[in-house]
């Protein structure tokens, strides 16, 4: 005869289910106790690390963006804060502070001559000029960093790529598909003219006038009438070194 | 660096825009291209200025080649229409005045009248000439004042600041029998 469901049949799947459940979070909590452990000792191993290569940090700027990358892999981010144990440790998020705000000075200070777009390359070179009194060395991979921590002021400051060059944008200005071709066009001689955008794009006419007139009202680009076979040339200063025409005081 | 003889010239001598002078560009009413022209019309109007210090030039003439205002290397030229509006935008600021109604010649005042004024009050004073009497000449090209800046001085620039300390009562202007002996009297 088929057993009729009763309370204690009820009550003994409620229990086991309860048992299941702590086995479970025994489990569950081991493994993360496990987990918990292991970072902590990963974390004081880091810390242990940048204890023991601090002047390497500092002074070197591949192993300092290497230790970044590790950092990175493992979820800490030694620039979140300018308190706790790696300012205090490495003084690495006033390192950092202190480029943004000059890189935020040359952009400025250079906006005028280039529009407020410059060429990663530049600003490092101009950065390095401006600190030579430091020690410490800066690198690319600094200047990206610094960048970065920009943003979070919302101050526009963003990093584009044009054909092989980085740049560094510093004004608001929305660059389509169509200037970003032009700058990418113009790398190799530091101009363009309408004919080469239209051959070396198979632009239409018009559309190659148009992105030029935009980059040249955003000051981007600049007008050059002097070529001997008279053709209009259009400059671009963010994409030629500035110390090779320009801010040299 | 390229050079002028000795005068070091600046990057933006080397880029070409820069000798591209766009009216339409000037009244423009957005900002980045006015900064980008301001600027433009900023560093030609200081190497002006600078060039013209070390080479103790006080004129220049439209119209005559001048070494400034082209560059072989790059093959470019000011047009006469870029020449002119710089040298409006230092006539603008002070530092340089036409000389002629059709703006053909242009004074050049890399130091204002009243900093050449300034200058050879030191000068007399350095000198002990207080109560000393001098011919213009003798300032623009006597032993005295060689190696200073008053040596080789524009004619026309020394009278101007001559008067202007005449007005205020700091020396005394007497005509002799010809321009070359108009002489000086100081009571600095």
């Amino acid at each position: 005869m088929r057993r009729r469901p009763g309370i204690g049949g009820l009550q003994t799947a409620a229990a086991a289910r309860d048992q299941y459940r702590a086995l479970g979070e025994n489990v569950a909590k081991l493994r993360t106790d496990l987990m918990k452990e292991q970072l902590a000792t990963f974390r004081s191993q880091l810390e242990e690390f940048a204890r023991k290569h601090k002047n390497d940090i500092r002074k070197n700027p591949s192993f300092r963006s290497q230790f970044h990358e590790m950092c990175a892999k493992v979820g800490v981010d030694p620039l979140a804060s300018n308190k706790g144990f790696w300012a205090e440790l490495l003084g690495i998020g006033d390192f950092y502070y202190e480029l943004g705000v000059q890189i935020v000075e040359i952009c400025l200070a250079t906006r005028p001559l280039n529009g407020g777009l410059i060429d990663l390359q530049e600003l490092c070179k101009l950065l390095r000029q401006k600190r030579k009194h430091d020690r410490e060395a800066v690198s690319e991979d600094d200047c990206l960093r610094a960048i970065s921590k920009l943003k979070t002021l919302g101050s526009g400051f963003e990093v584009i790529s044009a054909g092989k060059k980085k740049l560094v944008r510093s004004v608001p200005t929305e660059l389509n598909k169509d200037h970003n071709q032009i700058l990418e066009l113009a790398q190799a001689q530091g101009y363009v003219t309408v004919d080469e955008v239209e051959r070396r794009l198979s632009w239409t006419h018009g559309r190659a006038i148009d992105a030029l007139d935009t980059l040249l009202d955003e000051g981007l680009a600049m007008i050059d009438d002097g070529h001997r076979d008279g053709k209009r040339c259009y400059w671009f200063p963010c994409v030629s070194s500035i110390s090779s025409f320009g801010a040299d005081n | 660096m390229q050079k002028l003889g000795d005068f070091k010239l600046p990057h933006f001598f080397n880029y070409p825009p820069y000798f591209t002078y766009s009216p339409r560009f000037f009244i423009s009413v957005l900002q980045p291209v006015r900064e980008t022209r301001e600027k433009q019309i900023q560093l030609w109007k200081e190497l002006i200025l600078d060039y013209c210090r070390t080479q103790k030039i006080f004129i220049i003439r439209l119209e005559e080649e001048f070494p400034l205002f082209s560059n072989s290397v790059i093959e470019r030229t000011l047009s006469h229409e870029a020449r002119e509006a710089f040298l409006s935008a230092l006539v603008a600021e002070g530092r340089a005045e036409w000389l002629d109604k059709g703006r053909r010649n242009c004074l050049i005042l890399w130091h204002r009248i009243q900093e050449w004024a300034d200058i050879i009050v030191n000068f007399v004073k350095d000198n002990g000439f207080e109560d000393s009497v001098m011919t213009v000449e003798e300032i623009r090209s006597g032993i005295e004042s060689r190696g200073t800046e008053l040596h080789g001085i524009d004619r026309m620039i020394l009278m101007r600041a001559l008067k202007l300390l005449e007005q205020k009562g700091k020396l005394a202007i007497f005509k002799g029998t010809s321009t070359d002996d108009e002489g000086v009297k100081f009571s600095v």
